[in-house]
């Protein structure tokens, strides 16, 4: 199935901004971070569609999965 | 301190703090031990200074009554990473209710000074009254103690914050420096006056890098007493490393907590900088007084574009290893390292960048540096400035001041400079009398008088209760953006339990990126402070002091006359929804309606039980 990966903050500056990507059908957004291969600890929020989501939740064809850094501080 | 107990929640009053006070008029110096009265006092901070406040009725901040308490942490000066701050507190001159009193406020900043203030042996200095003539402080340790030193500053005044810790430094080795700029020195009116505290790296290498104690306006309540600078001159005492707190320490920097902000070259997220580029994910990055776009402008200040014209440095605090500054400096053409211009934190960056619709670099450099060394507080200045610019879009006709617009980087200059000299009362004094004087309130960025930090109001209601001015001392800044919660039991209880306890922080010495999501009710500073003291303290007792000292600020604001209608947020939020930012919309009036009901149902009858 076909999802659009958008990638934020450092994630972005290792790899692209935005990439649409094949994944088996059930692949889930923990599959999507190790196929790409990035540092967990920096990863803050996980937004599908928009909607705040998690690691474990399972992809659909056509689905936009956001990933971003943590949020903290100021 | 004189800890003579193993268990201070049980004991408090066997531990014993050093208070030195200076009656300003009369120049008497007085000495005391006193003992703690509660763990609030022992932890130390503002834990302790606004119990003293309470103590006082104070109508206006410039008067003899209001005094100007110098204090530090238990762990300030320890071997806990992070150990380094200094508070500063008294009744705001910028703060205040709608009555017109003052409220009561605390700042802090790291930098050395706090951990030299505490090697003099010293735990408190307070100031009453005021001094006919300007006056530095010298607190320096002799074999009979801590002594206090006033002598003349003449020569310190119109230098800047960064001028006058270096002159300062010819003067007195071994010592660090805490000082106000030509801001502070103009309290009449400038009410956001910061003070600004000396690093290790700004002694060494002569570039203003200092630390900065911003909110509130500490800095020109000390320029109304005539204290232009504090110095405190000790040996280093720091003491060996135990094991426990190398233990922690590592926990700090390796265990996961600090990683966003420790450098990208170590494999961290690069600082509070990289909220830019979350929040823009959201078009939730201030823009024009607070009002995004749904452009891609904000982008220009993300660290991967500024890092093409820029030389990007992380460095730190004495010895932390955190690491969380990220130094700007000039790129040579070689492509050496240039000229220092300023840190990039999130908050001044924004303030003083975007939202200001200033979108290059080195501009947003330029007025950071610059509020800096004027002595300003980077949030009160740009969100005041932000307002006049909104102002003048809105009355092209006649716009206010030198009619400075969005992106006007000279005109907005000349507003910053103005200000910092004590020429423009209309920046100095903030958002909330400019709007009132303005008649036009709604879009006036502010909640009880103090300037909202750079996170959207319409993201975090939290901010009504904030007892300090915003994202520091209420941590719900990342609930509806970093953890999706839109429901109101989640934030009621995000702001009557979790997320008051980020100003822990601010009475333990501690900075807040030694554990930013736990707070100081935690394994990691039971242990420091057992090791550090062989004190027994249990993480119920630390949290419950944390809970009691947040609702003293509570306490003492609804005091100084806050109606309950004043825990609000800035009316254009709900009044004039902003479509662009990507996330649900929380911050409408019959949500904002419920949590008023309900955090004050949580809070009242805890408050009615409490006594000043
Ligand atoms: S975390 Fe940052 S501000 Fe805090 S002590 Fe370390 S370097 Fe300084």
């Amino acid at each position: 199935m076909k999802i659009k990966v958008k990638l934020v903050g450092l994630f972005r500056s290792e790899l692209f901004k935005e990439e649409c990507r094949d994944y088996p059908a059930g692949a889930r957004v923990q599959d999507v971070i190790e196929d790409l291969v990035l540092p967990q600890k920096h990863l803050g929020i996980v937004l599908i569609n928009g909607v705040h989501a998690r690691v474990e939740d399972v992809l659909q064809e056509g689905d936009i999965l956001s990933l971003l850094p943590i949020l903290g501080g100021g | 301190m004189k800890v003579l107990t193993t268990d201070p929640a049980a004991q408090a009053a066997s531990v014993l703090y050093k208070r030195c006070t200076i009656d300003l008029q009369s120049g008497e110096t007085s000495f005391e031990d006193l003992p703690c009265r509660n763990l609030e006092d022992v932890l130390g901070g503002f834990g302790r200074s606004f119990q003293d406040l309470a103590q006082r009725r104070v109508e206006t901040a410039y008067c003899d009554e209001n005094p100007l308490i110098v204090n530090t942490g238990l762990l300030t000066g320890s071997s806990a990473m992070t150990g380094m701050r200094t508070y500063f507190s008294g009744y705001s001159p910028i703060k205040g209710s709608k009555k017109g009193l003052p409220s009561a406020m605390w700042s802090t900043g790291s930098g050395k000074f706090g951990a030299k203030f505490k090697w003099t042996g010293l735990d408190e200095l307070i100031f009453e009254n005021r001094s006919e003539t300007p006056i530095y402080a010298v607190i320096r340790e002799t074999e009979e103690g801590p002594q206090v030193e006033l002598k003349p500053a003449e020569k310190l005044l119109g230098l800047s914050t960064h001028d006058k810790i270096m002159a300062l430094q010819k003067e007195y080795a071994d010592a660090h420096f805490a000082v106000i700029g030509q801001a502070g020195e103009n309290w009449q009116n400038v009410y956001m006056g910061a003070v600004a505290l000396s690093t290790e790296n700004q002694l060494k290498s002569g570039e203003d890098k200092c630390r900065f104690a911003g909110r509130g306006g500490m800095g020109s309540l000390m320029g109304y007493k005539n204290i232009i600078a504090l110095v405190a001159q000790s040996a280093d005492k720091l003491k060996p490393l135990s094991s426990e707190v190398k233990k922690v320490n590592i926990n700090v920097v390796k265990g996961g907590g600090s990683t966003r902000l420790q450098p990208i070259s170590r494999g961290g997220g690069g600082g509070t900088w990289a909220a830019y580029d979350v929040l823009q994910a959201f078009h939730a990055v201030p823009l024009n007084n607070f009002r995004p776009q749904g452009n891609d402008l904000p982008e220009k200040l993300c660290r991967e574009n500024v890092e093409q014209d820029y030389e990007i440095k992380s460095e730190a605090c004495y010895r932390c290893g955190i690491a969380c500054h990220n130094n700007v400096y000039e790129k040579n053409a070689d492509g050496s390292r240039g000229e220092f211009l300023a840190k990039f934190d999130y908050e001044p960056l924004n303030l003083l960048g975007s939202n200001l619709g200033i979108h290059d670099a080195g501009q947003a450099a330029r007025l950071i540096q610059l509020g800096d060394n004027y002595g300003m507080d980077s949030i009160s200045l740009g969100v005041t400035i932000s307002y006049l610019l909104s102002y003048n879009e809105r009355h092209p006709e006649k716009p206010l001041l030198n009619g400075a617009s969005f992106g006007d980087y000279e005109k907005i200059r000349d507003l910053v400079i103005r200000a910092g000299e004590g020429e423009l009362p209309e920046i100095g004094r903030g958002s909330m009398r400019l709007s009132q004087a303005t008649g036009e309130t709604s879009y006036a960025y502010h909640v009880k008088g103090l300037e909202l930090p750079a996170y959207q109001p319409e993201t975090n209601p939290g901010y009504a209760w904030a007892i300090a001015g915003g994202h520091m001392s209420m941590a719900t800044y990342g609930l509806l953006t970093r953890e999706g919660k839109a429901d109101i039991d989640s934030w009621v209880k995000g702001i009557t339990q979790d997320k008051l306890h980020m100003v822990g922080f601010d009475m333990i010495g501690l900075c807040k990126f030694f554990d930013i999501a736990n707070g100081i009710g935690t394994q990691m500073v039971v242990d420091c402070l057992k090791s550090e003291f062989n004190l027994e303290i249990a993480t119920d007792d630390i949290r419950a002091a944390v809970r009691r000292a947040f609702l003293r600020g509570l306490a003492l604001e609804l005091r100084q006359g806050y109606s309950k209608e004043e825990f609000a947020l800035p009316a254009e939020v709900y009044e004039q929804p902003n479509g662009h930012i990507q996330l649900p919309q929380i911050a409408t009036p019959e949500f904002l309606d419920e949590l008023q009901k309900r955090v004050w149902a949580v809070f009242e009858p805890e408050l009615e039980s409490l006594s000043l």
